[in-house]
């Protein structure tokens, strides 16, 4: 029997993330299915042919726009000696939630879809990669996994996603039923059919649709990583502290301007985290009188921070902050810095910790030479483990790769519909409906199956239906 | 005497829409058949409006013509008015309709029925089942009872009651036993159904009164006329010529029986609307409607709904729009159409008068409501055999559904699987990827209805594939595997396949060397490019190449679909070959769910109540979820590599 692989359509290609979400330093990405070989070649541009075999290979991972999403490390297997044995591409990638995300996304654009919760051991079981009497462990995981994602999922759909998704399913549901009458029902004594009406309605939808995936794309946490601040006199070595920090953990957006030429900004990895450190080279907190407009930039950094590395020179005895920006300096989020450990062999204490109480813990650092370096990741990546719940908060609609790329093929069959509907001489109306189907059936993978029932449902309690 | 009676391999109790195409199609396939109807006279009857086809019924139709079947020749050849619905709105969602001669119909399909070889017709009610064990334990079906104390015998039997079993038909507090004015119900047979385990539930519907024609002044309404030129049901570009009237072959000759062309001399519908008067009459003796006063208990259908119904739900509606549809040429009999009810006859002749057209109309018979028993249809597989009784096989409204042509494509189902069954053969079962009757059977057996089905488009999430033209060349496989069309008309089906797809590859292939198109890609771009949007039927401007505009009708129409609409049909075809994978995954029937590991409870209930017979059918019960399917795939393959499958 064909369907003993799974796959009879040896194309469908699955792609899900294989390590625990969220945690890890490194994520493991794994892509099952016959275009994984074409799709690793593509990637990592080599010759389908010849693709190196189980072979652990370092290359950028471009998305299909060009950019870069991250350094990878990538391998090949060919089927049938891999675990699900079927070609299997994994791809290593810093465990960034925000960089799974993108490089699911594009894996999806290539045309792989989202694993369904166990799926690649369902494979390797129907492959004849596991033994028989493993078949409860397969049904056990997969129940396991659908388990927690029903749960997770419904803990998202309690919130936000799941009240904007119903809105956004019930609108649709009310788009269709009005095209389905006048195709079910066209002898039916119905109004005047009002495709303005419908446009209307389908924009409002798309609309909507954008501003949910607006959420996942640009969603704070997830673009900009934790806004960590280095604050600092000059000389104190912020630079070279933030090029150590990044020489470790290599950035992974080339150095973008900041807002302003009063501040450098730049990515960096600490741990599984995404840090935006962002250097504010204005500040002369030694002068004691600062500049008005700096002031009131740094002030706006530092208000917006998860994070302040507050950076003195150990060399100096006192470390001042400017009196306008000590409220901005709770404990919570301050990390005392004291850099050029190096040049200070023989000072030792004696420093004043700023009069901050209670007082805030303070690392000893050498940029230029690393000392200290790894204590103070080791607080950064506590920090922020401690950080990112009270960041996903309740009106924060947290959306996953999987849900984004249902939204995604949700907006592409309503923009089509918009523009069917929209054109000077309209497409013909079915064509319409099939891409508002589309978009349900979409929005139906995140919320569950939309019955057609429903959408009759709509159509007789609109219309008076019946000669 | 039973003894010294043949045992047939088909018996078919009822020759209303769905028996007549399953006595068809089981005779047609070489099966001793016998239909047995309680009224040889009202063969083919249609009981309600005097129409086939429509929104999706009409498309039905063409597929009963592909495979074999008689509903479209019927009605061609007895039709008084064609329309094609839906014009503007695309090739797929367009559906010929057509008024018919009822008389004509009957008789046409009655004759058909007396001269079609291995039938035998009988006039005899049945009354009772005969049933024995068969020797798996299963309780197996062997013969019929009749009125007339005459057994039949026979190794499977199709059941389509109609509106009979136990009918009753209520106009306010008066009832009459029956399925039909003027005919019989019937009563015992239930008995015999729940004997065997069969679950039976009530259903309503209604018909409108009848008016005489002369009393109607048409002068006050609008005249709905028939198109210039007749959109068919029947694929008479590769039909074979009809034995029984082969004057008319082609028709371009003369339906000499009936005395007109098919498509000709077509006769209007006509068009008024009820009034404020009407609407005060209704809200008046709403408490005096058997539908409101809680006589029925049977559940009617939601699209077609009384006039009560209609001035409850949408009070603000002013007015519904009526249709008076004629019933012949040899009667003046009007049946009008939108004016369902249950009221008192002395209400419906007040409500009738105060429609503008119909201030003197005379009423020929009343408007009533009819109860009925069914059968749920999830008792069935997807080959229509009763999963509780072997060789047991229902069609029609006894499964809920309304409709001729809903009843027709299942009489034909079951017919051909009656005769398959007898032979030891698979089953006929048509995908819901290839045609309405696959989705309206596939709804019925998964998902069962608590209303009389009706099909529409919109059920066939597939639609963009079931244009009413490709019906034959979608189904092909299927006539030709199961043998329900000649040898002579399967070649010129793949001919024309043939010519279809050779004239695609070459619009795709080369581009215009003269006119407005050179420069702008090949044949099939510029077609795609207008989309179908310029109006003239697709066309789009493009001129194309003469050779090709001298092809027929039909296959330039179909050849300009699959062009134009090659990026939506692919997307389909995707989506279809995913949903196939599971569909191909067969679930045993004695398949003990229970035994499976890991399943949601409410998944487990469910598939124990819907007892799914694939995969794909397993997936499409509402509140299944994907990973109950992934659970259900890996414990299937672990049995069937012990060897238990």
């Amino acid at each position: 029997m064909t369907t003993d692989s799974g796959s009879a359509d040896g194309d469908d290609t699955i792609a899900a993330l294989a390590t625990p979400a969220g945690t890890a330093a490194l994520a493991l990405i794994r892509v099952s299915g016959g275009r994984s070989r074409v799709m690793a070649a593509a990637l990592f541009r080599g010759d389908p042919a010849a693709l190196p075999e189980r072979r652990y290979r370092h290359a950028d991972y471009r998305a299909l726009g060009g950019e870069v999403l991250d350094d990878a490390v990538w391998s090949f297997g060919v089927g049938p000696g891999t675990f699900t044995g079927e070609d299997t591409l994994e791809i290593c990638t810093h465990g960034n939630p925000l960089i799974v995300q993108l490089v699911l996304a594009d894996l999806f654009a290539r045309g792989c879809r989202a694993a369904e919760p166990g799926e690649f051991t369902r494979r390797a079981f129907l492959n004849g990669r596991m033994e028989l009497t493993q078949a409860e462990a397969v049904m056990d995981i997969i129940h396991a996994r659908s388990e927690r994602a029903l749960v997770a999922a419904q803990q998202q759909l309690r919130g936000g996603l799941g009240r904007h998704l119903e809105e956004l399913i019930a609108a649709l549901l009310g788009v269709l039923a009005r095209i389905e009458a006048y195709i079910d029902f066209p002898d039916e004594d119905l109004p005047v059919e009002d495709r303005e009406l419908v446009r209307t309605a389908l924009a409002d939808v798309l609309r909507g649709t954008e501003r949910l995936l607006a959420t996942h794309r640009y969603g704070d946490l997830l673009r900009d990583g934790l806004k960590a601040v280095l604050l600092g006199a000059p000389n104190v070595g912020k630079s070279s502290l933030l090029n150590a920090l990044v020489g470790r953990d290599r950035a992974i957006v080339s150095p973008e301007p900041g807002t302003t030429r009063d501040f450098i900004e730049e990515m960096v990895h600490v741990g599984p985290h995404l840090l935006r450190l962002i250097d504010t080279a204005g500040m002369n907190p030694a002068a004691g009188r600062v500049e008005q407009m700096g002031m009131a930039k740094t002030v706006e950094r530092l208000s917006e921070a998860d994070l302040i590395l507050w950076v003195t020179d150990v060399t100096q005895a006192s470390a001042d902050v400017p009196v306008e920006l000590r409220p901005y300096l709770g404990a919570d989020i301050v990390l005392h810095v004291r850099n050029k450990a190096d040049l200070a062999a023989g000072v030792s204490g004696g420093m004043d910790g700023g009069g901050f109480s209670p007082a805030l813990p303070i690392f000893t650092v050498s940029a230029l030479n690393g000392t200290g370096l790894g204590d103070l990741r080791a607080a950064i990546i506590a920090r922020a483990d401690a950080l990112r719940p009270a960041m996903a908060g309740d009106e924060h609609i947290a959306i996953n790769a999987r849900h984004a790329d249902a939204l995604r093929r949700a907006r592409e069959s309503l923009a089509s519909a918009a523009a069917g509907l929209g054109a000077a001489i309209p497409a013909p109306i079915e064509l319409v409906a099939s891409d508002v189907r589309g978009a349900l059936d979409a929005l139906g993978e995140v919320a569950g199956r939309v019955d057609n029932e429903r959408m009759l449902d709509a159509l007789f309690s609109t219309f008076c239906i019946g000669k | 005497m039973s003894s010294d009676l043949p045992v047939y391999d088909v018996i078919v109790c009822g020759a209303g829409h769905a028996g007549c195409e399953a006595a068809l199609a089981a005779s047609r396939m070489g099966a001793r058949t016998l239909l047995l109807t309680g009224n040889l006279d009202t063969v083919a009857q249609m009981s309600c409006n005097p129409a086939i086809g429509g929104q999706a019924k009409g498309q039905i139709v063409r597929e009963i013509d592909a495979l074999g079947g008689e509903m479209a020749i019927n009605t061609d050849l007895t039709g008084i008015q064609f329309r094609l619905l839906n014009e503007s709105k695309g090739p797929a969602v367009q559906s010929p309709r057509a008024q018919c001669d009822k008389k004509a119909y009957q008789f046409r399909l009655k004759h058909t029925l007396e001269l079609q070889p291995n039938l035998k017709l009988f006039q005899a009610t049945v009354t009772g089942l005969m049933f024995s064990k068969g020797p798996s334990g299963v309780r197996q079906i062997v013969g019929v009872h009749t009125n007339l104390d005459l057994d039949f015998h026979g190794r499977t039997v199709v059941v389509t009651t109609g509106t009979f079993l136990r009918g009753l038909m209520h106009i306010c507090q008066n009832k009459n036993e029956g399925g039909r004015m003027g005919d019989f119900s019937a009563k015992t047979l239930s008995a015999s159904f729940l004997e065997a385990g069969i679950e039976l539930q009530r259903l309503k519907t209604g018909t409108p009164p009848r008016l005489s024609g002369r009393s109607i002044d048409f002068s006050q309404m609008e005249a709905q006329r028939g198109d210039a030129v007749p959109t068919l049901f029947a694929f008479h570009d590769t039909r074979d010529p009809e034995p029984m009237f082969h004057v008319e072959q082609g028709l371009t000759g003369r339906e000499q029986r009936l005395g007109w062309d098919p498509g000709t001399e077509q006769v209007p519908c006509w068009l008024t609307h009820t009034t404020e008067r009407t609407a005060q009459l209704v809200r008046e003796n709403l408490h005096l409607s058997a539908m409101y006063s809680g006589e029925i208990e049977g559940v009617g259908p939601r699209y077609c709904p009384s006039i009560e119904d209609k001035f409850v739900r949408f009070a603000d509606k002013p007015r519904h729009i009526l249709y008076l549809e004629p019933e012949g040429r040899a009667t003046n009999e009007y049946y009008i159409n939108g004016l369902s009810t249950s009221l008192p006859f002395a209400v419906q002749v007040e409500m009738v008068r105060s429609i503008p057209g119909l201030e003197r109309a005379e009423l020929l018979r009343p408007a009533y409501a009819v109860e009925y028993d069914f059968a749920p249809p999830t008792q069935l597989l997807a080959s229509l055999e009763s999963k509780l009784v072997e060789n047991l096989f229902f069609a029609g409204q006894i499964n809920g559904t309304s409709g001729y042509e809903e009843a027709a494509c299942q009489g034909l189902v079951a017919g051909v699987n009656a005769v398959r069954k007898g032979r030891g053969e698979s089953a006929l079962i048509i995908g819901r990827d290839e045609g309405y009757t696959g989705v309206l059977i596939d709804d019925l057996v998964t998902k069962g209805t608590r209303e009389p089905y009706r099909m529409f488009t919109s059920r066939a999430e597939h639609r963009l594939l079931f244009n009413h033209a490709s019906s034959e060349l979608r189904l092909a496989h299927h006539a030709r595997d199961f043998g329900l069309v000649s040898k002579s008309r399967l070649e010129r089906i793949e001919a024309k396949r043939a010519r279809i797809e050779g004239w695609i590859a070459r619009l795709e292939a080369s581009r215009p060397t003269v006119g407005s198109g050179v420069g702008q890609g090949t044949w099939a771009d510029r077609l795609r490019r207008d989309q179908g949007r310029s109006g003239e039927n697709g066309l789009g401007g493009v001129e194309l190449p003469e050779e090709f505009l001298a092809l027929g009708d039909a296959d330039r129409a179909e050849v300009l679909y699959r062009v134009v609409y090659a990026g939506y049909l692919e997307r389909e075809r995707r989506h279809v070959a995913r949903l196939q994978d599971v569909d191909k995954v067969r679930v045993p029937a004695d398949f003990d769910f229970d035994a499976v590991k890991g399943l949601r409870s409410e998944s487990l209930a469910k598939l124990k109540a819907a007892r799914p017979l694939s995969l794909g059918q397993a997936g499409r019960i509402s509140g299944v979820n994907p990973a109950d399917i992934s659970i259900l795939l890996v414990h299937l393959a672990a049995r069937r590599r012990t060897g238990q499958g």
